[in-house]
């Protein structure tokens, strides 16, 4: 079960991505930079196969929450692609919600494996000006 | 060539308890270092103890994980250790994986990524692992001879850019002689398991280390929620001068066996106390202890077949106070009950306990209880350790007093069932002795290394006060280590005989 901390965790990076941009970013665009940001830092730590296998993850588990999302797929090298299919139209990919989950279940599953501590050093390193102090979890692992 | 044109190598610190002395000191710096062993040994334990031990911001470690145990739960189960400080990520310790480049390229694709990371942080220590894994792979493409350029650069690389490496790899013991990357190497440690009956005994070696003197051998470890623990073959002591014998006595507190021995046991010495089961040992071992805490001498016992209240409340039944002293830091108790104990941990327990009082007695209740504390596969090994135990403890000045259990017999009088006799300076034999239609115990010195002690049969009781010898010698007896002595009479003739005895002494 997702936390709403690590939701939380997700909006501030989506937030801290479009304050730094210097032109509007859409929430399409935030989100993708985020996952671009982690997948880059993540693939250096575990390999591209390490970061695909998580990020694979981590969409089927947000799709359960956000059918916008049915519409993405991971690629081999880890990166997010967004599948437009003509008769379905309707049932398109909403960044907003559906981008933080994603994003959410993708720090989720770092934090389950490697612990809130070392999660937020790697987020903090790419995210240093996100303010990340307070950040807590709320799921009750240890770090 | 002087000793000031040489050049001074810096000693790296382990981050591994006892590795440091066995490697001469540390780990020589800028140095180029395989950890070999079987998976499970505890080679990439090791290496992350190393790293996280030298890892700063300004020179930190760069750890290439290569297509071995994935990076996530490598970091998740790594963390688990005491030494791992998550505060060191990823500033101090980088993780970086080339999986996907040993893969798809070649090995001059892993060397170019490698110098580029290298050179883009500027790091202290660098460490592959796993380089097997890397090589194997590439073993299907480029020749032996590629493999030993790319082995070559690499070391150079490093060593220029002043670089402290390890190299993990899964090698088979065989392939020491053949393999390119054993020559290279700087350093190669080799860590070990094997399944002895139902235990694990776990020894590391340095194979070779280049530039300094290691301490040969294999050397017990063993993993634990700190990490590794090393238990090094000299005890932490090979640089220690061995103390010079001193004339002092040390009382045992049984006033008779003092007199007995020339005026007490000689500071320094190894003492063994041996008898049959009830025969008195461990008293004379708590008396041994008491006494010399009364003299201002701080005591270990180390107990194995009873817990230390129960040792405590039994000295307790004699008037021997060792509750206080424990309470005053001048007595340790040390329960070394868990099997699987190899002798140098054992050691290690000790010494640290001698460092901690400045204990000048020890007591080892009972070697019999040891020996059935340690792995089966370290039994094998007993008197060699021994040796090298009571060898280092009483070169630092400890006085040792030892019992050990040997099955009564009426037809011999063995020392020990050990056959340590050899081991020990002084021994002390209790026995029973069927007089008069009583079982009565009696004493005597064996053996004192350090000069002349009594020869006398002494007849002993234990009483509520503890050991006391009673009376003058036997005189009117014979045969009476046999057990079933004879009565002489005035003429010093045979008065009686119980029963044709077959008795044969070892004496």
């Amino acid at each position: 079960m997702l936390s709403l901390a690590t939701r939380d965790l997700a909006r501030r990076l989506l937030a801290d991505e479009a304050a730094a941009s210097k032109s509007s970013l859409s929430a399409e665009s935030a989100v993708l930079l985020v996952y671009e940001k982690l997948r880059r830092s993540l693939c250096a730590l575990a390999g591209v196969a390490g970061f695909r296998s998580l990020a694979s993850r981590a969409l089927t588990l947000a799709k359960a929450d956000a059918p916008s999302l049915s519409a993405m797929q991971v690629m081999a090298d880890g990166a997010l692609q967004v599948l437009v299919e003509p008769e379905s139209q309707s049932n398109q990919y909403q960044p907003d919600e559906g981008g933080v989950i994603l994003l959410a279940q993708l720090l989720g599953l770092l934090i389950t494996f490697i612990g809130e501590t070392l999660t937020l050093r790697l987020v903090q390193d790419t995210w240093s000006d996100a303010g990340l102090d307070d950040f807590n979890s709320g799921d009750g692992r240890e770090a | 060539m002087s000793t000031q044109d040489k050049v001074t190598i810096n000693k790296l610190p382990t981050g591994v308890p006892g590795l440091d002395e066995i490697a001469g000191g540390g780990l020589p710096e800028f140095s180029f270092n395989i950890i070999a062993g079987a998976p499970g040994s505890g080679k990439t334990t090791l290496a992350h103890q190393f790293v996280f031990a030298n890892a700063s911001p300004e020179r930190p470690a760069l750890y290439f994980t290569v297509l071995g145990e994935s990076a996530i739960k490598m970091l998740r189960y790594q963390q688990q250790y005491t030494f791992f400080d998550p505060a060191k990520l990823p500033d101090s310790v980088r993780f970086i994986n080339l999986s996907q480049i040993v893969l798809e390229k070649d090995l001059g694709a892993v060397l170019t990524e490698i110098i580029k990371e290298v050179e883009k942080s500027n790091p202290a220590v660098v460490v592959v692992d796993s380089f097997r894994t890397m090589v194997r792979k590439s073993q299907n493409g480029p020749s032996e001879m590629d493999l030993q350029s790319f082995i070559q650069q690499l070391a150079l690389f490093l060593a220029s850019w002043q670089a402290t490496t390890f190299l993990i790899g899964e090698y088979a013991e065989d392939e020491l002689r053949d393999n390119p990357i054993f020559t290279v190497a700087d350093g190669l440690f080799w860590l070990r398991q094997t399944a002895e009956r139902n235990s694990i005994v776990r020894k590391l070696q340095i194979v070779k280390l280049r530039g300094q003197a290691s301490v040969p051998g294999l050397h017990t470890f063993r993993i634990t929620d700190a990490g590794l623990q090393a238990f090094s073959r000299t005890f932490g002591l090979s640089g220690h001068k061995r103390k010079q014998p001193g004339s002092k006595r040390l009382s045992i507190g049984i006033p008779e066996l003092d007199k007995m021995m020339g005026g007490g046991i000689p500071e320094g010495d190894s003492v063994l106390v041996t008898g049959a089961s009830g025969t008195g040992k461990s008293v004379l071992a708590t008396q041994f202890i008491a006494e010399g805490i009364r003299q201002g001498e701080p005591g270990i016992v180390a107990v194995f077949e009873e817990r230390p209240q129960a040792y405590t409340d039994r000295a307790g039944s004699f008037g021997l106070d060792l509750v206080t002293p424990q309470q005053d830091g001048k007595l340790l108790i040390l329960y070394l009950r868990p099997l699987d104990l190899s002798v140098d941990e054992t050691m290690n327990e000790i010494l640290e306990a001698v460092k901690k009082i400045g204990a000048k007695r020890l007591v080892i209740d009972s070697l019999a209880g040891f020996e059935m504390a340690l792995s089966p596969g370290f039994r094998e090994d007993f008197r060699e350790s021994l040796y090298r135990m009571i060898f280092a403890l009483t070169g630092i000045g400890v006085t040792i007093l030892s019992t050990v259990e040997v099955d009564e017999s009426f037809t011999e009088f063995p020392f020990s069932t050990y056959s340590i006799s050899f081991l020990t300076d002084d021994i002390i034999r209790l026995r029973y002795i069927s007089v008069e239609g009583q079982l009565r115990k009696i004493l005597v010195i064996i053996k004192m290394r350090g000069g002349s002690h009594s020869q006398d049969v002494r007849e002993y009781e234990i009483t509520s006060k503890g050991m006391v010898i009673a009376g003058e010698r036997l005189k009117d007896y014979q045969r009476l280590i046999t057990g079933i002595p004879e009565r002489l009479n005035r003429s010093g003739e045979k008065e009686e005989l119980p029963r044709k005895s077959r008795a044969k002494s070892k004496i």
